[in-house]
Order: C-alpha cells, then sequence, then structure tokens
C-alpha cells in the first residue's frame, strides 16, 4: 500500500489529480476491523481539459503506464493493488472528498473519507454489500449519529435512511 | 475473547496494522481464486464468514 499511496501522491504533486480521498472497502477499514478487499477506491478531483468541461480518466492513465503501471479492466494496478479512480459523481462525493480526514500509513500522508461520508455514500449506493458495511458501523459505534444525520438531510438521503432501518430493525439512537 | 471482543480490539489497531491485515487478506483470497478452493467448495461454506469475502 506503501508504494501505491507514493505514486498516488506523486500523481497529485504532478498535477494529474487534485485532492483525493480514500473510499470504499479501504477507507472504512480506517474506522473498523479490516475487511477483505480486492481493490482501492480513490475519490479524486481532475482537472478539466483545456476548454472542455468534460472530465477524462485518460491522463491518469497516461500518467501510470509511462510510470510502469498496468491497466487491469477500470483498475490500475499500483504497486500490489488493482485501484479505481473515482472523479465525484455529485454533491455528496464532492463534500466527502473536502471534509476527508488527513491521516497516514506506513509513514505516507494520505486522506480518508469520514466515517459519516462513507455510510451515506453506503445508504445512496444501497448494494447488499453496501448495508453490510452500513450495519459493522453501526454495530461497532463508529458513526457520529448527529452529523451523519446532518449528511444524509443534506443530501436528501433521509427517506432511503428509514427505509435502511426499517429493514435491518437498526437503532441508531436518532 | 468474544468475536464481539475481537472485533472492537482489530478496529482500534492503527491504520497501517490494519492495511498489513487487508494485504494478507487480500494474497490470502487471490491464493484461494487462483486454486480454484473457492469454488469446489463454495456450495458448503458460502456464508461462513461474511468478513472473509472481498468487498
Amino acid at each position: 500500500m506503501k508504494t501505491t499511496l507514493d505514486m498516488i501522491n506523486r500523481m497529485q504533486g504532478d498535477g494529474v489529480i487534485g485532492e483525493y480521498a480514500i473510499g470504499g472497502a479501504v477507507g472504512a477499514t480506517f474506522y473498523l476491523e479490516p475487511s477483505a478487499t480486492v481493490d482501492v477506491d480513490i475519490f479524486a478531483m481532475l482537472p478539466k481539459a483545456g476548454s472542455s468541461s468534460l472530465l477524462s480518466l485518460a491522463p491518469i492513465y497516461e500518467y501510470l503506464k509511462a510510470h510502469g503501471c498496468d491497466a487491469d479492466g477500470e483498475h490500475v494496478v499500483i504497486g500490489e493493488w488493482p485501484v479505481q479512480f473515482l472523479p465525484p459523481s455529485d454533491a455528496l462525493e464532492r463534500e466527502a472528498l473536502a471534509e476527508a480526514t488527513e491521516t497516514e500509513i506506513e509513514g505516507v500522508k494520505t486522506r480518508v473519507m469520514t466515517a459519516e461520508h462513507l455510510v451515506a455514500i453506503a445508504v445512496r449506493t444501497g448494494r447488499p454489500k453496501d448495508h453490510a458495511r452500513i450495519l459493522q458501523f453501526l454495530e461497532q459505534d463508529a458513526v457520529d449519529t448527529e452529523k451523519l444525520n446532518r449528511v444524509l438531510a443534506g443530501h436528501g438521503l433521509i427517506a432511503k435512511w428509514q427505509q435502511f432501518k426499517k429493514k435491518y430493525g437498526a437503532d441508531t439512537n436518532d | 475473547m468474544t468475536r464481539q471482543e475481537r472485533r472492537k480490539r482489530l478496529a482500534g489497531l492503527s491504520f497501517s496494522e490494519k492495511i498489513k491485515i487487508l494485504e494478507k487478506l487480500r494474497r490470502r483470497s487471490l491464493a484461494i481464486a487462483a486454486s480454484g478452493l473457492r469454488r469446489r467448495s463454495a456450495g458448503g461454506v458460502r456464508n461462513a464468514d461474511e468478513n472473509s469475502r472481498p468487498a
């Protein structure tokens, strides 16, 4: 992971990506016990290409290819880890990126989404594995319920949250 | 140690330590997938340990 993050930080330093944060299962591991995952989700701001308003992942792939990394489907393998680069797709992901927590892995600086944003994104996405992760966050008391409610309300996710709680009988003291 | 206590202890490790565990879990998953073990035993242990399944 150190090699992976070193390269991602280098990409950021070289202006290939802007601010980034780790999300997904690896991001959740910052707060929970480790759960096996096969890849790393990196949410990253991408510089706009020239006058176009379209965002392209091509500069990332080209940069990494030039640095000896191989593409593997939607991932690029950096060090040992397949990495998926995800430009934020909506206001929730942009907020999650902006408010990410700074940390270090093996002495390498990086940023991880807050627990509340990881849960809100999981509520929005709503796959069974997302629901399982939300339950882990709740069981381990790893979210600030007030902050989570603010994030959910700010992004129109209260109805989905109520559905989730009804389905799983989740007790969140809210 | 109960399962809940074990989970709490693991959650309390540093991020670097947890990432090392993730890397071991990932290597183990890849080795199992490469050996075909998962395919052969999928019917019997599919739901045995939710936490060992790749996300």
